[in-house]
C-alpha cells in the first residue's frame, strides 16, 4: 500500500513537471523533431539508444583501461548522446534529469582527462548509467500521460505566454533550461538566457508585482542581474546553479500566487 | 466597416439620444474619446502579431474584445516586438501576408514597417481621435511612457536636478541607467535626431563617467530609492508603479524640459492590409475603456482627447516633451554604433 502511495506521489510529481516542461519547448541546439509529441511510438527506439549509448561509453572506459586518455577518445561521450533522438526526448519532458545527464556525460569525460583511476572513471560511468535509466523511466510515463492525453503538446515553434500566470511559468522552466546549458557546459548560453528571460518575460511582470511586494521583486533582480549570472561565469558547480535556481523559483511560486490574486481583483476592460 | 460606415453608426447613435455630440458628421474628425458603446460589432477572422510587454494586460484587453464580439476570430502570434517587425518585412520580401494588424510595445518597430511601405493609411476620423501631436497617417500610437528622472527624496530636491538633460553629466550627481534597454536606447536615438551626432556622443562618454549601470529600468528606479544613487534614467511608471506598492518610497519623479530627456515614446497600432476589420479592431484599441484601463492598470498614459494621465503623472499638458517623429526611432543601427563608440555598449 506504501508502495502504491508513493508510485502515485511520483506520478503526481512528474505530471506537473512534465506539465510545465513540456509546454512551450523550443530547443536551442536545433531541431526537435516531432518525435517529441509521439513517445508511445517510439519508446523502442529510444531504449535503443540508451543501451547503444551505454555500450558505446563502456568501450570508451574500456579504451581508456587498456590504452590511456589519448586512445579512449572521451570527446565521444558527448557525440554519441548529441547523436540520439533520445537527447530531445528527455530535453522536452523533464529538464532536471537532462541537466544529470549532462552531469554524467561530462563526469566520465573529465575523470578520464585528467587522469583518474579506473575505479574513479567506474564511478562516474556508472552515475551515468543510473541517470539514463531513470530518465528512460521518465519518457515511459511521460508517454502514459501523452497518450491518455494529460500532457500539452511540444511546440516545435515559439509560442508564448498569454497573461502573467503562464509567463512565470515559462521564466521557470527557463531557468531550468540554465541548469541544463550549464551542465552542458554552455556558460555564454545559460547566460543568455538569464538576460533574455529579464528582459523578454520577468521585466513584463515585475511592475505588477512591485505595487504588491517591492522587497521579492528586489530580491529577484538581484538573482537575475547579479547572483545568478555571476555564479554561472565563475565556476560554480551544477549542484550550486541549481541551488540558486531552485531558490528563485520559490520566490516565483510566491510571485505567481501574488499575480494570481491580483488577476482575480483586477476590473473588467469593458 | 471604414469611415463612411462608422460616422452613420455614429449618427444612429445619436438619433438615438445615445451620443447627441456626434451628430454632425463634421464632427466625427473632432471626436475625443469614443465609447465602446459606439462601436461597431467585430466580425471575421483577423490575424494579430502582438509584441511582449506590460505581463497580460494586452491579453486582458484582447480577452475583453473578444468576449465582446463572439462573432470575431482573433488569431495571434505573440513574441518579442522587434522580431515581429522583422519577421512581418521578411514575410512581406516573400509575398507572404500572414499578419493583418501588429501592435507594437514601441513605435520604433512601428517605424520599420512604415519605412517598409508596409503599413496602410488609417481612416481620419480614427486619426483624429489622437492628441494632435499623436495622429499619424499610416499608424495609431495606443499609449505613452514618458522619460523622466527617478531622483531620491532624501538626498535631492526636485529642484537641484538639472531641467536640461545636456546638462545632466555637467552636475555633481550620482546616476543610473541601462544603456541596453530597448527605451533608453529609443531617447539616445532621438537625441541624435534632436542634438545631433556629436554632442550625443560626447554626452554618453560624459555620462559614463559618473553613472552606474543597470540591466533594466526597474533596477535604476529602485538604486534611486535605495539611495545607491541621486538619480536614475527610465521611463515614468516604473516609479509610479513603485510607489503605488510602497508608498513611502522614497523616490519621485522630474522632468527635462523640451528635449530628449522628456521624450514621449508610444506603444502602436498598424494595419497591414486594407481590411475594414482591421480599421475597426483599431478602434477598440483606442476606446475610453481600454484606454483608460491602461491607465490604471499599467500606468501608461492615454493619447486619446483628454483622459487622465495615470495617478501621480502630470499631465502631458503641464511638461514640454520634444517633437519627434517617433517612427524616425526606429533608426536605431547609427545609435548603436554611437553608444559603442563611446563605450557604453
Amino acid at each position: 500500500m506504501n508502495k502504491m502511495a508513493t508510485q502515485f506521489k511520483l506520478l503526481l510529481s512528474f505530471l506537473s513537471l512534465f506539465t510545465v516542461f513540456s509546454s512551450s519547448f523550443v530547443s536551442a541546439g536545433g531541431e526537435v523533431g516531432e518525435h517529441v509529441n509521439h513517445l508511445s511510438d517510439n519508446l523502442e527506439k529510444y531504449t535503443g539508444e540508451v543501451n547503444w549509448i551505454i555500450k558505446k561509453v563502456d568501450g570508451i572506459v574500456t579504451r581508456y583501461e587498456k590504452d590511456g586518455a589519448k586512445a579512449a577518445h572521451s570527446k565521444a561521450v558527448v557525440d554519441h548522446w548529441e547523436a540520439v533522438d533520445f537527447h530531445a526526448a528527455i530535453e522536452s519532458n523533464y529538464v532536471p534529469v537532462y541537466a544529470q545527464i549532462w552531469q554524467g556525460l561530462y563526469g566520465v569525460k573529465e575523470s578520464i582527462d585528467s587522469n583518474s583511476s579506473i575505479d574513479a572513471v567506474k564511478a562516474e560511468q556508472s552515475k551515468l548509467e543510473q541517470v539514463l535509466w531513470q530518465a528512460l523511466g521518465a519518457v515511459k510515463l511521460a508517454a502514459q500521460f501523452q497518450d491518455r492525453g494529460l500532457l500539452q503538446k511540444v511546440a516545435l515553434r515559439e509560442g508564448g505566454p498569454t497573461n502573467s500566470l503562464e509567463t512565470v511559468d515559462e521564466i521557470k522552466t527557463r531557468l531550468n533550461r540554465v541548469v541544463a546549458k550549464f551542465a552542458e557546459k554552455l556558460v555564454k548560453e545559460s547566460v543568455d538566457i538569464v538576460h533574455d528571460t529579464y528582459l523578454t518575460l520577468f521585466e513584463g511582470i515585475e511592475g505588477d508585482l512591485i505595487s504588491m511586494n517591492a522587497n521579492l521583486v528586489e530580491d529577484l533582480e538581484k538573482d537575475f542581474n547579479v547572483t545568478l549570472p555571476v555564479a554561472l561565469a565563475s565556476k560554480s558547480s551544477v549542484k550550486q546553479i541549481q541551488a540558486i535556481v531552485s531558490s528563485m523559483g520559490k520566490k516565483l511560486t510566491i510571485a505567481r500566487d501574488l499575480l494570481a490574486k491580483k488577476e482575480k481583483s483586477k476590473k473588467d476592460v469593458f | 466597416m471604414q469611415r463612411r460606415t462608422f460616422i452613420q453608426n455614429l449618427a444612429a447613435y445619436s438619433a438615438i439620444g445615445a451620443c447627441p455630440a456626434l451628430l454632425s458628421p463634421s464632427l466625427a474628425a473632432s471626436v475625443s474619446s469614443v465609447s465602446v458603446e459606439q462601436l461597431p460589432k467585430l466580425e471575421g477572422e483577423l490575424t494579430l502579431y502582438l509584441g511582449r510587454g506590460e505581463g497580460g494586460l494586452y491579453e486582458n484587453v484582447l480577452n475583453a474584445i473578444k468576449k465582446r464580439n463572439p462573432n470575431f476570430d482573433l488569431k495571434i502570434r505573440r513574441g518579442p516586438t522587434a522580431a515581429l517587425a522583422n519577421t512581418i518585412v521578411a514575410e512581406a520580401k516573400a509575398n507572404v501576408r500572414r499578419a493583418e494588424v501588429f501592435w507594437a510595445v514601441d513605435s520604433g518597430a512601428i517605424g520599420l514597417l512604415t519605412e517598409a511601405g508596409l503599413a496602410q493609411p488609417l481612416p481620419a476620423d480614427l486619426t483624429g481621435q489622437l492628441q494632435p501631436e499623436f495622429q499619424f497617417s499610416n499608424w495609431a500610437p495606443v499609449t505613452g511612457r514618458i522619460r523622466t528622472l527617478a531622483y531620491n527624496t532624501e538626498r535631492l530636491s526636485a529642484a537641484q536636478i538639472p531641467d536640461s538633460i545636456m546638462a545632466l553629466p555637467e552636475s555633481d550627481l550620482s546616476i543610473a541607467w541601462a544603456p541596453a534597454y530597448a527605451s533608453f536606447q529609443s531617447f539616445v536615438t532621438a537625441m541624435r535626431i534632436l542634438s545631433g551626432e556629436q554632442k550625443t556622443i560626447k554626452w554618453l562618454q560624459d555620462m559614463k563617467k559618473r553613472s552606474k549601470r543597470y540591466a533594466g529600468e526597474l533596477g535604476v528606479v529602485l538604486a534611486a530609492e535605495r539611495g545607491e544613487v541621486d538619480v536614475g534614467l527610465a521611463n515614468h511608471y516604473y516609479t509610479l508603479r513603485l510607489k503605488s506598492g510602497k508608498p513611502d518610497a522614497t523616490v519621485d519623479l522630474a522632468f527635462t524640459k523640451n528635449d530628449a530627456g522628456c521624450l514621449v515614446n508610444a506603444s502602436g497600432i498598424v494595419a497591414l492590409t486594407k481590411n475594414d476589420t482591421a480599421i475597426n479592431f483599431i478602434r477598440y484599441l483606442l476606446t475610453t475603456e481600454v484606454q483608460s484601463y491602461l491607465a490604471s492598470e499599467a500606468y501608461e498614459i492615454p493619447l486619446i482627447g483628454n483622459l487622465s494621465p495615470p495617478k501621480g503623472l502630470p499631465s502631458l499638458g503641464t511638461i514640454s516633451p520634444p517633437k519627434v517623429d517617433l517612427t524616425r526611432l526606429a533608426n536605431l543601427r547609427p545609435t548603436l554604433d554611437m553608444m559603442r563608440k563611446a563605450g557604453v555598449l
